[in-house]
């Protein structure tokens, strides 16, 4: 188990350095730059070129190419992403708060998932073609057809016109006021809760599905065990499989992908931040949040091959 | 009966009473506002995005700023300076500052201050960037003779020089700082202004809290203010219909305000102004047909403004039929005079078959193609462009659209391919000077997209600009437009873009502008309750 994981980690090192220089071709790629993002398109009457040279000088724009990349590489193995060009200030600090928003969200919302599609997913396949079977598979496909922004634009309506009610415009971090934080934050990861448990109950439910058709199972029953017992201790475990990766990579992509949720939410994530760094052109910060992303993605990936190896032995013996 | 005409007496003084008692600001509240946009550094003299103004200008003072009751957003009103004068040739004008302003770190302003921060705006060191440069160029030096007096040189008289001192962006700031750090402000907010900053939470909000030291004995009357950043219009809507917040500066749609007055009736307050930002249409000369300048008028006959002003006001934020000065300002042209230009007339008819038969005699054939390049912003851009390219089409020619992505687009149009493109302009004040360099030719003003050379306009802002007689500058602005928009339609005009500021009625004491630049000091504005 310890060699899998060590290949695992060290599989981690070749990708993050494919991401960072294709994240950096592709930004160079994109046309325009911070200093035409910052000064022309305010519209401002007096547009001067020696203004934007000064900028360009001051961002190290007006360098060659490899000797930006260059620059930045040795930040990262320092592990200093540097400072935003949209507004100068270090990386790090631009990151910090969103990150903690977005995480706090993308755990919300996996909770939500998995307590609605644990259930219903196994409730549907053993009542396979009853009334409660059509009844989770409704409610499944209702989640998948409706964007979880626009889920989010019906509970605002619906707050707004029945109780009068919005929730709170800025984030309070929840050690600063746990009922504040969570009335702002449980309604995203509601929205979003529901859309990520209809893929994962959908997923549960033709696993366990898959399962209970084994013989393994099949022999359990012949002999007389209780279904609770079958589902549980033998199904269960191995249903999960690929209900797992769903959940993983569904948490990743929470970590920077709910950008319009975070409009109609006005949260202060790492979609929003995302967003903006590209359309400002901000390349260091656009850099440093698609590696965040892609090493969470990444790590994520990993836990769950961890959790693939410990719910089957047979890959970590492979 | 004397008795009742007593009663009745009282009871009127009573009436005439309440409004002027229900006008007493009220001291106390928090005014909580959206802001569509972040400031990307806290300088004021480098950035150019409202998104800077409306959080950060109740933290500072300008030397000068516009009356906050002038709907017109044009008239001078004392700031740090409480009064000026102007010598004989229009040369030199000295300002005497007020005595006894503090910054928020407890120094004292002076005119040091004031030279320092002007300085840094007109002529900045190397390495310093200055949005506003290029607009002082009429300035020879700034100078502080005393501890209370400024003095600007200029080259030359100016008619817009005292306007150019309104702008909400010239903040003062501390000359000792600046000797220290030029950079300092790009970071740190420290001013003269009501307020003092709290925190600024990066991507969520800036707060502010009354500055008790502030010079202005009596304000401001709000304790404090949250700028909260809401990029979703939507979101910042549902913020004001949802009672999170009082009051959008910037400007909401038709649609937008219907809805907020629909869901809360008088609780809304509805404040409404021509806006002082404009869609233009560029026209490339160096693409064929287009160095022609019969084509190029063609295609402003082709548009009926009266009757979209009419139907695009009801969904969009666009309104007047404007010339190179938003409608009802100073310098304006009256709709009369402005109705005889090229694109303006009121008869469509006669309009469009002048455009065709200026299409055919410059050998345009019928059904002729051209790209539309639009910038990929919805709200105006989309239903201007869809508006023009049906106008368009019923004069023979076929429009394709191409939109370009916000960011991507204006490094697209200067690299000079598009052949016909929306530009666009926002200005802080009306004031010829500024709303028309955009037109000089390209080797004066990189800004003009058009890449045209045309000195007789160039000569005629030149002197509009340097004329102090009020009707003779308006002369020269006439034949500038008649030069711009008719005779060699270098520019078309859209339509005057319409701000709409749905805000609770608990607001008091702000005043709508053509600008959403302005009156964002927040120093008299109060709330009910």
């Amino acid at each position: 188990m310890l060699h899998y994981i060590i290949k695992r980690l060290l599989l981690m090192i070749p990708t993050l350095l494919g991401v960072a220089v294709l994240i950096f071709v592709l930004m160079r790629v994109v046309p325009g730059d911070v200093v035409e993002a910052r000064y022309l398109t305010q519209g401002s009457q007096f547009l001067s070129q020696d203004l934007m040279n000064i900028e360009r000088k001051k961002l190290g724009l007006d360098q060659p190419i490899w000797k930006q990349f260059t620059s930045w590489m040795g930040g990262l193995a320092r592990l200093d992403f540097g400072l935003s060009m949209w507004t100068g200030a270090p990386i790090t600090e631009e990151i910090k708060l969103r990150f903690e928003l977005s995480l706090q969200l993308a755990i919300m919302a996996t909770v939500v998932a998995t307590l609605l599609a644990i259930p219903l997913g196994i409730i549907a396949a053993v009542k396979q073609d009853t009334w409660v079977d059509y009844a989770v598979r409704i409610f499944s496909i209702a989640g998948l057809a409706m964007p979880s922004f626009w889920l989010g634009i019906l509970m605002i309506l619906a707050m707004l016109i029945l109780f009068k009610w919005l929730p709170p415009m800025v984030y309070t971090p929840f050690w600063v006021n746990p009922w504040e934080n969570l009335a702002q934050l449980i309604w995203p990861a509601l929205a979003v809760g529901y859309r990520y448990s209809a893929v994962a109950t959908r997923m549960m439910r033709s696993a366990m599905l898959e399962v209970l058709r084994e013989d393994y199972i099949r022999t359990a029953r012949a002999k007389g065990l209780w279904l609770k017992l079958i589902l549980t201790r033998h199904a269960l475990k191995n249903a999960m499989l690929p209900v797992i990766t769903v959940i993983g990579l569904e948490f990743a992509f929470l970590m920077g992908g709910l950008v319009v949720t975070e409009q109609v939410f006005n949260l202060n994530g790492l979609g929003m931040l995302f967003v903006e760094a590209i359309s400002h052109r901000d390349y260091t910060l656009t850099q440093a949040l698609v590696l965040i992303v892609a090493s969470v993605f990444i790590f994520v990936n990993f836990l769950t091959d961890i959790a693939y190896a410990w719910l089957d032995p047979r890959i970590r013996y492979r | 009966m004397k008795r009742l005409m007593g009663i009745l007496a009282v009871a009127a003084s009573a009436l005439l009473a309440f409004p002027l008692q229900a006008q007493t600001p009220r001291y106390g509240g928090d005014l909580v506002f959206p802001v569509p946009s972040e400031p990307p550094s806290y300088d004021g003299h480098r950035e150019e995005t409202f998104g800077l103004i409306h959080p950060l200008a109740p933290f500072y003072n300008t030397l000068l700023r516009v009356d906050p009751n002038d709907p017109g957003g044009t008239k001078p009103y004392p700031s740090l300076a409480e009064s000026w004068t102007v010598s004989a040739d229009g040369r030199t004008y000295n300002f005497k500052l007020r005595r006894g302003v503090k910054f928020h770190d407890g120094s004292a302003m002076t005119s040091k201050d004031v030279k320092a921060s002007y300085d840094k705006i007109i002529f900045p060191p190397a390495g310093v960037g200055s949005s506003r440069k290029g607009q002082y160029a009429v300035v020879e030096a700034v100078e502080a003779p005393d501890a209370y007096t400024v003095r600007f040189k200029l080259k030359y008289a100016s008619g817009s020089f005292i306007a150019s001192l309104l702008s909400p962006y010239n903040f003062i700031y501390s000359a000792d700082i600046l000797a220290k750090d030029m950079h300092w402000y790009e970071k740190n907010i420290m001013g003269t202004g009501p307020f003092t900053l709290v925190e600024h939470v990066k991507g969520s909000h800036v707060l502010g809290k009354k500055n008790p030291d502030y010079w202005d004995k009596g304000k401001p009357y709000l304790d404090g203010f949250r700028a909260i950043f809401i990029r979703s219009s939507s979101a910042q809507v549902a913020a004001v219909r949802g009672e999170r917040a009082h009051i959008q500066f910037r400007g909401f749609t038709p649609a937008d305000r219907d809805s907020l007055k629909a869901a809360l009736g008088d609780k809304i307050t509805v404040q409404e102004s021509a806006w002082d930002c404009i869609l233009l249409v560029a026209i490339n000369h160096e693409k064929k047909p287009f160095d022609d300048k019969r084509v190029r008028r063609a295609l402003t006959l082709a548009l009926d403004r009266h009757q979209a002003s009419t139907a695009l006001s009801r969904i969009a934020i666009v309104k007047s039929v404007a010339g190179v000065q938003v409608p009802g300002t100073p310098f304006a042209t009256p709709p009369e005079e402005l109705n005889k230009l090229a694109g303006y007339w009121t008869d469509i008819d006669k309009s469009r078959a002048e455009s065709r038969r200026l299409l055919k005699e410059a050998g345009v054939p019928e059904g002729f193609s051209f790209t539309f390049t639009n910038r990929g912003i919805p709200m105006p851009y989309e239903p201007l462009a869809v508006w023009m390219i049906d106008q368009w089409r019923q004069v023979g020619l076929n429009v394709k659209q191409e939109v370009i992505e916000p960011a991507a687009y204006y490094g697209t149009i200067r690299k000079g391919d598009a052949q016909v493109f929306m530009d666009f302009q926002c200005g802080y004040i009306v004031e010829p000077d500024l709303d028309m360099y955009k037109f000089l030719s390209a080797d004066r003003n990189p800004a003009n997209y058009g890449r045209y050379t045309d000195r007789v306009l160039d000569d005629l802002y030149d002197k509009q600009s340097r004329a102090t007689n009020v009707e003779e500058r308006k002369k020269l602005i006439r034949a500038f437009e008649k030069r711009l928009l008719d005779e060699e339609a270098h520019y078309l005009m859209t339509l005057q873009w319409h701000r709409i500021i749905p805000h609770s009625s608990k607001v008091k004491g702000w005043q709508v502008t053509p600008s959403h630049y302005l009156n964002n000091t927040l120093d008299v504005v109060w709330l009910t309750q």
